[in-house]
């Protein structure tokens, strides 16, 4: 069994300071996988492992994710090959750009897969696109929010947990698929793993051709901080206090 | 002078702060010192991210690691927690026993991972009228007409002893005489007949605790013996240094833990209408504190690298350990400082390591024998 998983690299949100003008700087942010990515990283080796598979991961991404400790740390975590194409026109991508070279990535490295993972959505932009347009891209089904999924012969068969009952979805292959974070806990890399990571395949190449997006991205701004009231109560004025919070919730 | 981490390295670090957040939550570890134990969950995703063979040799399961790497993984994996593990402590164990050991004697390590993550052996060195004085250790083997051996002796300090399946036992062959130095060192089965522990209660420290260990007629047969007959006290003084850096490098990582915590305080706690971090007595603390890390840290990174182009450090961690262990109490003695009656309470963790760090002043050798060893080789280097 072949597993595609699609990995995303972006800053750490934990550094990425706004600037006086309300941009972004992104100087003091290393390059990290994309949080919901590493989740499903692990539903992609934990399947694998149960189904005597592979699993490959790819990647679009900017020319900064070509970065050594990144792509090992993604090799660390029961991944077999790396396949990344770094752009940096993809540093603004929309979802239909990267499910595009995402497709290519796969046409040209990956054909004879089986399922394509996708995490919940990007750390950055997480508008949970990018599943949808790849299946449409490859003319397979998708299904999103997953919280478990096994393999049945030509199939997989899913759970999505809703409100009152635990949905079960037979899927035939090849699918795309994105779960939900709690699918599986990302394992923590051991010192064997981080060795490996560094001898397993890997290669980066840029963009053929131009990027086609369909979202124009004018400008990158964080929104205007709201001014604090700093209304403040009177000690042992509770009432007032809730009466307030009861206000500003209404 | 290259001062950065590879990537492995860093990834490494950024494992063990993964484990450290899922494992370590402050209710966690306070349950962990309450128990006298750190939980058999967190003892398993030790072993599960396979950190204790990190250090041992590949012919016994493990991954052989270069000291540098094995005082980094300890220092950070003390500061993450907060709190004091049997880990590196039981690594040691295991890496005498892998390096001294036969085959057969070496692979109860990687089938008593296989059952848990718990620590395999501990190591029985001290004695009540033998602990910096190691000549002084009455135990004993003695050969019997059978062709068994039977020791007989008590140990004491011996951590993790009560919690290990091993032992790893130095005695003295035949005679308990001072002048007599022929010692072997034995791999005893902690339920063997004839061994039983006493519970000794530790100022701090208690996820480590420590045991009397009690030999009554203990036979053993002559495959239990690891290395060569007499041989044992020169087997085991080949890494002493070693140890002395993982006692640096634990104590520095709690150190450093406090000063994060002390800081963090400083920042948000308002007196006279501002932050106490901008009064200067405050500073003092804090930039205090801040020359012990960088100096001890760059001086235990010194001699792990020393150790790892095969030199002797001898006297530099004979140095280090009596310094930097007395000022990493200093540090967390700060810290308490700064959290004022806080930091007296067990609300905040900082008085617990200062109780943590007391005792790395004397483990791996007292500060007064580090200074007695310092003493003499100093003056041997100036020519």
């Amino acid at each position: 069994m072949k597993i595609v998983v699609a990995v995303k690299v972006v800053a750490d949100d934990q550094d990425i300071f706004v600037s006086g003008d309300r941009s972004l700087d992104y100087s003091k942010a290393r390059q990290i996988i994309s949080t919901y990515d590493t989740n499903a990283i692990e539903a992609a080796a934990q399947l694998a492992a149960d189904n005597d598979g592979t699993v490959v991961a790819i990647s679009a991404s900017t020319t900064k994710a070509d970065d050594t400790k990144v792509k090992k740390d993604i090799l660390s975590r029961g991944i077999d090959e790396l396949f990344m194409v770094a752009d940096d026109s993809l540093e603004t991508a929309d979802s239909y750009a990267t499910a595009q070279v995402l497709k290519g990535i796969v046409d040209a490295n990956a054909s004879d897969y089986d399922l394509i993972l996708c995490g919940d959505g990007s750390a950055d932009l997480y508008a949970g696109q990018v599943d949808v347009q790849l299946a449409a891209a490859l003319d397979v089904p998708v299904i999103n929010e997953v919280t478990g999924l096994k393999v049945e012969g030509d199939k997989v068969v899913v759970e999505r947990t809703l409100e009152d009952e635990v949905e079960e979805i037979e899927v035939p292959l090849p699918a795309v698929i994105s779960v939900s974070p709690n699918v599986a806990t990302p394992r923590i890399p051991g010192m064997r793993e981080i060795l490996a990571a560094g001898k397993k395949p890997s290669s980066v190449e840029g963009l053929a051709g131009a990027l086609e997006t369909k979202v124009e991205v004018e400008d990158i701004k964080a929104p205007e901080m709201t001014p604090r009231k700093n209304e403040i109560f009177a000690e042992g004025d509770i009432d007032a206090f809730a009466a307030a919070v009861a206000e500003a919730l209404k | 002078m290259d001062f950065g981490l590879t990537d492995e390295q860093e990834l490494l670090v950024e494992s063990l702060k993964e484990y450290a957040d899922r494992y370590f939550d402050d209710e966690s570890v306070r349950q962990m010192y309450e128990n006298h134990q750190v939980s058999a969950e967190a003892q398993d995703a030790y072993r599960d991210a396979g950190f204790p063979f990190m250090g041992l040799p590949e012919e016994v399961g493990g991954i052989p690691t270069d000291h540098v790497t094995l005082g980094l993984m300890t220092e950070k994996l003390y500061e993450f927690t907060g709190a004091m593990t049997p880990f590196m402590t039981g690594m040691l164990a295991c890496a005498d026993l892998a390096e001294f050991g036969t085959p057969e004697q070496s692979s109860v390590i990687m089938e008593e991972y296989e059952k848990s993550g718990q620590s395999v052996a501990a190591l029985c060195l001290s004695e009540p009228a033998a602990g910096s004085d190691n000549m002084g250790m009455t135990m004993t083997s003695k050969k019997q007409a059978d062709g068994t051996y039977v020791l007989n002796g008590q140990k004491t300090w011996v951590t993790n002893g009560a919690d290990v399946p091993y032992l790893l036992v130095i005695c003295k062959d035949e005679d308990p005489a001072r002048e007599n130095n022929k010692m072997s060192l034995w791999l005893v089965k902690r339920d063997t007949p004839g061994v039983s522990t006493a519970h000794l209660t530790k100022l701090g420290q208690h996820t480590v605790p420590f045991v009397d260990v009690f030999f009554d007629n203990v036979v053993v047969t002559e495959d239990q013996r690891v290395g060569g007959e007499g041989n044992g006290w020169l087997l085991l003084m080949k890494n002493f240094e070693f140890e002395r850096c993982l006692v640096v490098a634990q104590g520095l990582g709690l150190a450093q833990a406090a000063q994060n915590d002390a800081i963090q305080y400083a920042k948000d706690r308002i007196a006279f209408n501002k932050p106490i971090v901008t009064n200067p007595r405050v500073q003092d603390l804090i930039t205090e504190n801040e020359t012990i890390l960088q100096q001890s840290r760059w001086w235990l990174y010194y001699c792990l690298w020393k150790l790892d182009q095969g030199e002797s450090i001898n006297a530099d961690i004979a140095m280090l350990k009596s310094w930097g262990t007395r000022a990493h109490l200093q540090v967390a003695d700060n810290c308490i400082e700064i959290y004022g009656g806080l930091g007296y309470t067990d609300e905040v963790r900082v008085g617990r390591i200062w109780r943590d760090l007391r005792g790395n002043m004397l483990a791996g050798g007292t500060c007064e024998v580090m200074d007695y060893i310092a003493g003499r080789a100093v003056p041997k280097a100036y020519k």
